[in-house]
């Protein structure tokens, strides 16, 4: 064991001895007083500028507010008058966009079913002005064309011994179709028969057909129903 | 189904909606125009050729009955077989088939059509899909009364042509007509072929 580690485990005795008490002089009562009177001073100083400060601010704050009341609509006004805010709107603000995002952030569709009494507006329109405008004969002629009229006209009064003839002629066009097919595969013909002739035939002549009216293609882009 | 934009559209761009009855069931539409197969084909011919022979029968008893005029019995004539005032078989075979090439002559130079043809809805046409000549309908006619087996062609042609056909470049084509004129109803009667 080292003498390092002998003085590390040395005691140290703490022994306390009670202070003799202090006599109060004169001078420190005056100090007392003196402090006590600083403090209770200070205190209602404090006291007394913060009620006042309150008491101010109230006044004024009244007295300004009923000031400003008076003045500020005023001074707008007559900023406003001198100011054509028309202009500066229409110069400085983008319209189109915030039309625009309005537009997008609403659905007026839904806004117009849920808002709008439709059934009051068309109560209330013209509708002898909408059919003097709406194209009623070629309306009517394409509802003939649409229902085939004709059709319906000659089904409803073909004789019977045009049926009857016609019956036989579609029964004969089935087993000329049947034999063609047999005679096919007799033959070993795996493509189906040529049979479109030259020219038109009498029976078609005259007759409007689907074909006639080509399909018009899908609306683009850009392009607007009319 | 045409919507009323695409109708009108159509109307601007000159299609013509024709009303005039074209008198043709809708189901039959299909295959107007189309060479018309060997069953109708025969049906057809075979029409026109029992007509013919009718026709040559009339004759003959027509014949037979002027010859009475002609030469009529008297008590002194000799009975003979009723079949000696009848012309010969030959006569009358020659005769039903010059009747029947004139017939199928005078039908396809000028409708088209005989009356089978007529009745099964077939028309014949030439090359170019019209009617065809004098001349042509003449040698078909000819060609066809000649050697009636050239129909069996159709079977197994690939095209529904005859031997006739092939020869001559001529189609059957069906093209129906409603009725037969003068029976059926006015609505349906058919237009005169132009």
């Amino acid at each position: 064991m080292s003498d390092e580690d002998e003085a590390v485990r040395g005691e140290v005795i703490l022994v306390t001895h009670p202070a003799p008490a202090r006599q109060a002089g004169p001078l420190d009562a005056i100090k007392g007083v003196f402090s006590n009177t600083v403090g209770m001073a200070g205190y209602t100083a404090s006291t007394v500028a913060s009620l006042i400060e309150q008491t101010v601010a109230t006044a004024v704050e009244s007295s300004v507010n009923a000031a400003l009341d008076r003045l500020v609509p005023s001074i707008a006004d007559a900023i406003i008058e001198r100011i054509d805010i028309n202009k500066i709107v229409l110069e400085q603000v983008d319209l189109n966009l915030i039309v625009n995002r309005a537009l997008d952030t609403l659905d007026l569709t839904q806004l117009v079913i849920d808002r709008v009494d439709v059934n009051a507006i068309v109560a209330e329109a013209d509708i002898d002005a909408v059919i003097d405008r709406v194209p009623i004969i070629p309306l009517a002629n394409y509802v003939i064309d649409e229902i085939d009229l004709p059709q319906i006209i000659r089904d409803s009064t073909s004789g019977i011994a045009g049926d009857a003839m016609n019956t036989v002629r579609r029964q004969s066009v089935g087993v000329d179709d049947l034999v063609s097919r047999i005679a096919d595969r007799v033959v070993f013909r795996r493509k189906s028969r040529d049979v479109d002739a030259p020219g038109d035939p009498n029976s078609l002549k005259g007759q409007f057909v689907e074909e006639l009216v080509e399909p018009t293609p899908p609306l683009g882009e850009g392009e607007k129903l009319r | 189904m045409t919507t009323f934009r695409e109708y009108r559209e159509a109307l601007k761009e000159g299609a013509v909606p024709a009303r005039d009855l074209p008198t043709l069931p809708s189901d039959a539409i299909a295959f107007q125009g189309e060479r018309a197969g060997f069953v109708t084909r025969a049906l057809a011919a075979g029409i026109d050729v029992v007509l013919v022979f009718l026709t040559v029968l009339g004759t003959v008893a027509v014949v037979w009955m002027l010859s009475f005029i002609i030469d009529p019995m008297t008590p002194n004539t000799p009975l003979t077989s009723s079949t000696d005032r009848l012309p010969p078989t030959w006569l009358m075979m020659v005769y039903g088939y010059v009747l029947n090439v004139l017939y199928w002559t005078v039908g396809w130079a000028t409708g088209g059509r005989t009356i089978g043809n007529l009745i099964m809805g077939v028309r014949v046409v030439n090359f170019r899909g019209e009617r065809v000549h004098w001349i042509g309908a003449l040698v078909r006619a000819l060609f066809c009364t000649v050697f009636p087996f050239g129909l069996l062609w159709v079977i197994v042609s690939g095209a529904n042509r005859s031997v006739q056909d092939v020869v001559l470049r001529t189609s059957v084509i069906y093209d129906w007509v409603i009725g037969i004129p003068g029976l059926s109803s006015r609505a349906g009667a058919p237009k005169q072929a132009p």
